[in-house]
């Protein structure tokens, strides 16, 4: 059984609708990519998944238990963490104490948490900077500390929303190997990312989403080559840039 | 405990005999209008510290904190009155009914934006001022209406939680004022203390995390409330009268925010701080000015506040602080200032 | 019979006027996030302003409005300016300015009390043309200054929509209040517009000043009743929202005026406390509220 099975799922805001019956299914250990154009509905789909928005129709289950419509709290604490694409850091608190409050869901001692957090910093490259009030931290590093307080709460699937956006090309094949290291302990992950080489280097499988529909999925590399993904997504720009 | 001790051995030391400044300070001061004077300081800096709990550290402004104070002191005087049930039972009872009541208040406006909260504890406060104010008497309890309450005058004893001198009043408003400290210290480093604060920064990446962000903050409020209501308590036995507008008004309220913004909130010491800054300056305007000049304290009071917000957004006592540090480590490295000192952590 | 359709019409009158206050305090909340606690000393500002204008001058009550109405809207601009833009700059990040708000109570405190150090507690009436003016109809008798006051009100606030939906301030002041960025994308300073709305909030004030006078008392602390009042009706009518402000106070005037009918005005003063909690538990949005993010 897939450790989290999309079916079907649908969001309407008022007219619009950004998310139109979308399924899709994700193994456990898995790294799954999803691609599609700036407001495909991308995000929404994620904000469905982990409960910050309750999904208008479809079903959404993870580890075979029903989570459409749970709150996000509930969600989290079933084991499923999401980073957010405009980071939402404690802006006036240290990052380590982010990453700390991350820590606290699986524990109710503030050594045990600090001890996983550390650990957490250290494995991201972010240990130095722990003193640091995350107002003062720079995007790239922002976008790091997302993804320490993500993993600080151990999930077993982890949801990315574009982590690496706004990252410079060395930071990209920095964080690679990263997010690949995270994979190998365990997490399964589902990643939201413009950044083609990124998504085609990580991924074992792909979604493409376009106007809120699914319009491909599979291996990465058939569906680059997909007729209508190109047209849709990719556009000419990335034919040429393949050769 | 750990953690606390944990500290520089000079700073052990200076607190240690700060503290036992506190405890011999009765001695010294034997005026009992100054003693009055300073009992009142502890207590706004108790009160001060309770309001922390939900405008500390929950990331929202109440406004109506008098509301929870006039609970507890209405709540162990009538109780005290029509049974003589001692106020000491009387004060627990105020608390859990206050905390009930922040429950209730907290319940749907803490999930609002932080304004909705504002005004909705604004609107309990006075509330329940007028409310006191049009009722004379509940069942058996008299309440009086707007003329209040007067506790007659008991024999100096435990049971009655009245006391001939003042220095017993001091000992026992400073004990309350440390255990709050205490346990401000203890949440600020437990799962509540961080979680708290998550929810109120970013509810939304709070959430994210597995907090569920209006429980935490109700239960900062349950706390906050029950022990604002045992000052109440307090304060009527101190006073032995109290009427809805001197302890449950709008005043009140409002000068506990003021303490707490200046000396810093969601810091331990701010609380204290503030009201070491803003009582005597209170006090001193009303008795030497007061008659001549009517409400030049509050000016003052509003210009303080205005001017710290301005230049220090998060207090006094962050500058306060980094003073002392300095002065602290002059002599020991012999240096002037030293900007690159790596302060510690989570205060 | 007639004493309730009395009290009501009465409450109308009094509620548009209320309802002014409350379009300013939610025009400012609308674009800033910010509530204005300063919001009833600013009226009591301009209630002492048009009442030193009409007992110096003599002249006629309602021609202090083209005066004391620009002077509240400067009075605002530049306490924006100069005393909340600095401390909201520093906490723009922040989701709840609990700063701003602080200081706003902060100038209430620092207006009302010298107020009362100027001018001392007493309450001052100021005989105007109209005041004392009586209006009868079917045996009803109404202030005339109170309708003249709700006339004037309603024509303000029906301005005020207009101005916000039409003009091209107007439309920056709305984009701004939908996202804080969006007036430099308009080519408008982002400061400006803030201290333009709270300016105009400051001048809605200014405009239920005049009307009041000549009707109504004037001390320090006159302000603040109409705070509270303005505040319940905000949130009654929805934050944010001009129609609600109006709406809300007509509610609140009707409550205060029908109530007297049948229960001390100290009651009145509870049920309106009530009401507000009432709305908060049941509906936070409150009647006109816009979908927004609590
Ligand atoms: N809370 C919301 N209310 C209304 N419309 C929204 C909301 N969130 C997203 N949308 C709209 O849904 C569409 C999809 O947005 P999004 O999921 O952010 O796209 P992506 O992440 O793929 O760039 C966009 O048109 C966006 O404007
Ligand atoms: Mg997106």
């Amino acid at each position: 059984m897939a450790l989290l099975e999309v079916k079907n799922v649908t969001k309407r805001f008022s007219g619009l609708i950004a998310v139109n019956d979308v399924s899709m299914s994700v193994e456990e250990g898995q790294i799954v990519g999803v691609i599609g154009p700036n407001g495909a509905g991308k995000t929404t789909l994620f904000n469905c998944i982990a409960g910050a928005l309750p999904p208008s129709s479809g079903s959404i289950l993870f580890d075979g238990q029903e989570v459409a419509g749970k709150k996000p709290y509930q969600i989290c604490q079933a084991g499923v963490t999401r980073t957010f694409q405009v980071v939402k850091p404690f802006a006036t608190k240290t990052v380590l104490y982010n990453t700390v409050v991350g820590a606290f869901a699986t524990t109710q001692h503030l050594h045990e948490a600090e001890t996983k957090a550390i650990e957490v910093l250290k494995f991201l490259d972010l240990y130095n900077k722990r003193d640091v009030v995350s107002q003062s931290l720079t995007l790239p590093e922002r976008k790091k500390l997302e993804l320490a307080r993500a993993l600080a709460t151990e999930p077993k699937l982890l949801l990315l929303d574009e982590v690496m956006a706004g990252l410079r090309p060395q930071e990209v094949t920095e964080m690679l190997p990263i997010i690949r290291k995270i994979n190998e302990t365990g997490v399964t992950i589902v990643i939201v990312e413009h950044i083609m080489q990124a998504i085609m280097n990580l991924s074992e499988k792909i979604y493409v989403i376009s106007f809120g529909k699914k319009i491909a999925e599979g291996d990465p590399h058939d569906v680059v080559s997909d007729e209508e993904v190109i047209k849709a997504y990719l556009g000419d720009e990335y034919v040429a840039t393949q050769h | 405990m750990k953690q606390l001790l944990n500290q520089k051995p000079i700073i052990l030391l200076i607190s240690a005999l700060l503290l036992g400044a506190l405890f011999i300070l009765p001695l010294i001061v034997t005026s009992p209008s100054l003693m009055q004077i300073i009992i009142l300081i502890v207590l706004y800096a108790y009160f001060t510290s309770t309001w922390n709990f939900v405008g500390g550290f929950a990331g929202v402004l109440p406004l109506g904190h008098s509301a929870f104070i006039g609970i507890g002191a209405y709540t162990s005087t009538v109780l005290f009155q029509t049974f003589g049930i001692s106020p000491w039972f009387g004060m627990i009872v105020g608390g859990l009914l206050a905390s009930l009541v922040g429950v209730i208040i907290g319940l749907p406006t803490l999930k609002l934006r932080g304004a909705y909260f504002a005004l909705a504890t604004i609107a309990v406060g006075e509330g329940m001022r007028v409310l006191f104010e049009n009722v004379k008497q509940v069942g058996p309890f008299k309440i009086n209406g707007p003329s209040g309450i007067s506790l007659p005058l008991m024999e100096s004893s435990f049971w009655t939680f009245q006391f001939g001198s003042k220095a017993t009043y001091y000992y026992i408003i400073l004990i309350m004022l440390l255990v709050v400290l205490l346990l401000t210290y203890f949440m600020m480093n437990s799962k509540v203390g961080y979680y708290l604060a998550a929810g109120g920064e970013e509810p939304e990446a709070a959430e994210a995390l597995g907090i569920k962000v209006s429980r935490y903050k109700l239960i900062a409020m349950a706390i906050s409330c029950f022990l604002a209501a045992l000052g109440g308590t307090f304060y009527a036995q101190l006073m032995l009268y109290f009427y809805p507008k001197s302890i449950m008004g709008l005043d009140l309220s409002f000068e506990i925010a003021f303490i707490a913004l200046i000396g810093g909130r969601g810091t331990i010491l701010g609380p204290v701080l503030g009201a070491l800054l803003l009582r005597p300056v209170s006090e001193l305007t009303r008795i030497y000015l007061g008659a001549s000049l009517p409400g030049l304290h509050l000016v003052i009071f509003g210009l303080i506040l205005i001017v710290v917000m301005r230049y220090y957004p998060k207090g006094l006592v962050e500058p306060i602080k980094k003073l002392i540090d300095r002065f602290i480590h002059k002599p020991a490295r012999g240096k002037a200032d030293d900007p690159s000192n790596p302060s510690a952590r989570q205060e | 019979m007639l004493g309730i359709i009395e009290a009501l019409i009465n409450g109308v009158l009094m509620g548009s006027i209320y309802g002014l206050t409350a379009v300013g305090l939610t025009l400012i909340f609308g674009v800033m996030k910010v509530i204005n606690f300063a919001h009833g000393s600013i009226l009591m500002v301009g209630m002492f302003s048009a009442y030193w204008f009409v007992k110096l001058t003599g002249l006629n009550p309602y021609l202090a409005i083209p005066v004391v109405v620009p002077f509240l809207f400067y009075f605002g601009y530049f306490m924006q300016s100069w005393i909340i833009r600095p401390i909201f700059e520093a906490e723009k990040d922040v989701r709840e300015p609990i700063t701003v708000i602080i200081v706003t109570t902060g100038i209430w405190y620092v207006l009302d009390n010298l107020s009362l150090l100027f001018f001392g507690a007493e309450y001052r009436v100021v005989k105007t043309s109209v005041t004392g003016k009586i209006f009868e109809f079917y045996d009803m008798y109404f202030l005339l200054p109170k309708i003249i006051g709700a006339g004037i009100t309603i024509l303000c606030a029906i301005y005020l929509y207009w101005f916000l939906k039409h003009s091209k301030m107007g439309k920056a002041i709305r984009a701004t209040s939908l996202d804080r960025e969006a007036a430099s994308l308009m080519g408008i300073k982002q400061s400006k517009i803030y201290n333009i709305a709270f300016g105009m909030g400051c001048a809605c004030c200014g405009m239920a000043a005049c009307v009041l006078i000549p009707f109504y008392y004037v001390y320090p602390t006159v302000g603040v009743p109409f705070d509270i009042k303005a505040f319940i009706i905000v949130v009654l009518g929805g934050l944010g929202s001009i129609p609600g402000a109006i709406i809300g106070g007509i509610i609140v005037g009707i409550i205060e005026n029908v109530g007297a009918q049948f229960m001390a005005s100290t009651w009145t003063e509870l049920l309106l406390y009530g009401v507000f909690l009432f709305v908060l538990l049941v509906k936070p949005s409150g009647l006109f509220g816009m979908k927004q993010d609590f």
